[in-house]
């Protein structure tokens, strides 16, 4: 099982939310910009037409007064002390413009059609590129005479595009502000999120005692106490789990040491009877023969156990040292005897290990060999690219398939017909020890055929330091 | 004259059995049933060796072995329940020469004993080697150092013994069990590190920074040319 990071990039939804932000604020604003802009434009436009409207009744009031009598240069006059527009009169068919860049030409037609049916109309032009409001009318008492009236709406123009100027830096600084507190808004919020899922991933690494800080009171806060809440259930079952495998695995590790003192009494007994078998009365000889051959399956059974628990509880120092791995595994088979059932083909092969372990590992290996594959069993060690290896391999019966997932499992029996001498935890040891030092082993077999065991052990690799440093007390 | 064996053991069957077997083997047994009355024996009568039992009613076994070590280098070997834990290298560090771990066979507490005695046994032939200020007389069984005779257990002395006859020339920890301890196969190394240290704290100058007896690491041991 590997606890892998699920491939989340982490500001995605981070950034999803600015941009949501973002957006929204942009729409808003641009609703709020655009229709408040129409609703000036029109109210100013309006309003410039209504007092353009005003102005052009009492000029043409005016007019009917001061035109009869006076003339049209007379009025222009007139007009010019009142200010702010400029006119255009078409008094019998000749024009009197006030500017010289205006003249009847400039009057725009649909306004002149307008006049001529008698009303005050207005329209908005453009003359030289100066915006008008042009408002027309006939001139009263004097027949066929027109005003026009041309009123600069530039300064209107100019507040309106200054506006439009305005709202659109404003649309962008509440833009760029939304999107400032969106991500802001975004971090602060998604924090909690992203705290949760470290603490979930540490809780999965095995630190219990993980947990959120709880410091607000709205939904990550409820969130927060109720993965603590879970983080409380888990830690409190996963104690109380591993304090009961603890407790197993004491209980294992104490029958063990507990059968040690009259087992080392039996042992001694046994063997001082082995001494006087020959003098026994013959019907005694075998229970005895018997007995002593017992005593010596008890024994290695509780050292067996004893060892595994040791293993279980973790604290099996390992004591490095130079190894020549041949040499080493040579004097494992002539310790035991073994040089005429076994065919050895070494290599020297030296790497840092703890050889006690080895050799343990490695005589249980051939051990097995001899006693479940029988003949032709042979011993081969080397080193590949990945490491040393030792393989043992006999022309046995060969492993069931069904049996080879099983093979490294305590007091696993393949054929439960045959009891075989073994304790049933030979390989489980052989691989705790192998794994102690860094390496494992494998198993290859046929039916028919034979097996193969092959401890594989790491050549450069550093091994864990353990207790063994008793002489490394000084700079080497 | 076979040797007399102290045997402080508390459980009453392995002390009868292992005092057979004992016996069987050649040796005169004295028993002892917890640590004050396995000092009181040692003080009555002329031990040779002690077999010790570390876990003790009354005073355990490295009060014992401490005890014994204050006056004398006899050799000890120690019955241990586990051989993985710091209990071995305590009772080492203490002054024990070897040990067997519980449940033993007879025959290789046999082998252990012989050992242990055949080290402390007379003296060894060979010239007085001088190295700086330390002096070695095989025959003599003793060793000094500017002039004042060094305390060593039979152990250490062979230990220091067997290093200094071929200075220069790096021990492996296989081949000093094998010479010293007289292991066939395969001992534990923390005998030869423990003993080590221990004679390092009485012949070098500084225990702490070692001039005499020097670890190749990941090797073993080295005596220099003075």
């Amino acid at each position: 099982m590997t606890a892998r990071p699920r491939a989340i990039q982490p500001g995605r939804l981070r950034r999803r939310l600015t941009l949501a932000f973002a957006l929204t604020a942009g729409i808003a604003a641009t609703a709020l910009a655009a229709g408040s802009f129409l609703l000036v434009r029109e109210a100013r436009l309006d309003d410039s037409r209504d007092r353009s409207l005003e102005q052009s009744r009492f000029n043409l009031v005016l007019a009917s007064e001061v035109l009869p009598p006076e003339g049209p240069e007379a009025l222009l006059e007139a007009y010019e002390r009142r200010g702010s527009f400029e006119t255009v009169l078409l008094v019998d068919g000749s024009s009197f413009p006030s500017s010289l860049s205006l003249g009847e030409e400039q009057v725009p037609e649909d306004l002149r059609r307008l006049v001529a049916d008698g009303q005050l109309a207005y329209e908005r032009t453009t003359v030289a590129d100066t915006r008008y409001l042009v408002t027309g009318g006939r001139v009263s008492r004097s027949g066929a005479d027109e005003a026009y009236f041309f009123f600069s709406e530039e300064e209107l123009w100019d507040d309106l595009a200054a506006l439009r100027t305005i709202l659109l830096a404003g649309l962008g600084i509440v833009v760029v502000v939304a999107a400032l507190a969106g991500a802001l808004l975004a971090r602060r919020m998604l924090a909690p999120v992203a705290r949760a899922s470290t603490a979930a991933r540490s809780l999965a690494e095995g630190l219990l005692d993980t947990r959120l800080p709880v410091e607000r009171a709205d939904e990550f806060g409820a969130w927060a106490a109720s993965f603590n809440e879970m983080a409380d259930a888990l830690e409190t079952k996963i104690t109380a789990l591993s304090e009961a495998q603890a407790r197993e695995r004491r209980f294992t590790a104490d029958v063990a040491h507990e059968l040690r003192t009259p087992l080392t009494a039996i042992v001694n007994e046994a063997s001082l009877l082995a001494e006087h078998i020959e003098r026994m009365p013959p019907d005694a000889r075998r229970p005895a023969e018997l007995l002593v051959t017992d005593v010596g399956r008890l024994r290695d059974l509780v050292e067996d156990l004893m060892e595994i628990s040791r293993l279980d509880a973790g604290t099996q120092a390992v004591r490095p040292e130079r190894v020549d791995l041949g040499s080493l595994v040579a004097a494992a088979v002539r310790a035991r005897g073994w040089e005429d059932r076994v065919r050895l083909e070494t290599a020297e092969v030296v790497l840092t290990s703890d050889p006690r372990r080895i050799e343990r590992i490695v005589a249980n290996l051939i051990g097995n060999a001899l006693e479940h594959g029988g003949r032709d069993v042979s011993v081969r060690v080397g080193a590949d690219g990945v490491g040393a290896f030792v393989e043992v391999a006999d022309r046995g019966p060969g492993i069931a398939r069904e049996d080879l997932p099983h093979l490294f499992e305590r007091f696993y029996k393949a054929d439960p017909a045959r009891t075989g001498h073994g304790t049933g935890l030979g390989l489980a040891i052989a691989l705790e020890n192998a794994r102690l030092l860094g390496g494992d082993v494998d198993v290859w077999a046929e039916p028919g055929v034979g097996s193969r065991f092959t401890l594989r052990l790491p050549v450069a690799k550093p091994l864990r330091d353990g207790e063994g440093g008793v002489a490394d007390d000084e700079q080497a | 004259m076979e040797a007399r064996i102290l045997l402080v053991e508390d459980d009453p069957s392995i002390r009868e059995t292992t005092s057979l077997g004992l016996a069987g083997a050649g040796f005169r047994v004295t028993t002892a049933a917890d640590g004050r009355e396995a000092l009181l024996r040692f003080r009555q009568e002329p031990i040779d060796l002690v077999v010790l039992d570390l876990m003790l009613p009354e005073l355990d076994g490295y009060e014992v072995c401490r005890e014994i070590r204050r006056t004398s280098r006899v050799p000890i070997v120690m019955l241990s329940a586990r051989s993985d834990t710091v209990d071995v290298v305590v009772g080492l560090e203490l002054g024990a020469d070897d040990y067997v771990t519980k449940p033993f066979e007879l025959a290789e507490l046999v082998a252990r004993v012989r050992a242990a005695l055949r080290r402390a046994s007379g003296a060894e032939a060979g010239a007085r080697i001088a190295v700086g200020d330390l002096e070695i007389e095989p025959d003599g069984f003793q060793a000094t150092k500017a002039g004042r005779e060094l305390d060593l257990t039979a152990t250490e002395f062979r230990l220091l013994l067997e290093l200094a006859r071929r200075p220069g020339h790096v021990f492996t920890r296989e081949l000093l069990l094998e010479r010293v301890w007289n292991y066939e196969y395969l001992g534990d190394s923390r005998l030869v590190d423990v003993a080590v240290q221990r004679l390092r704290a009485k012949v070098e100058d500084d225990p702490r920074h070692p001039a005499l007896i020097t670890t190749v690491r990941g090797v073993g041991y080295r005596f220099e040319r003075g």
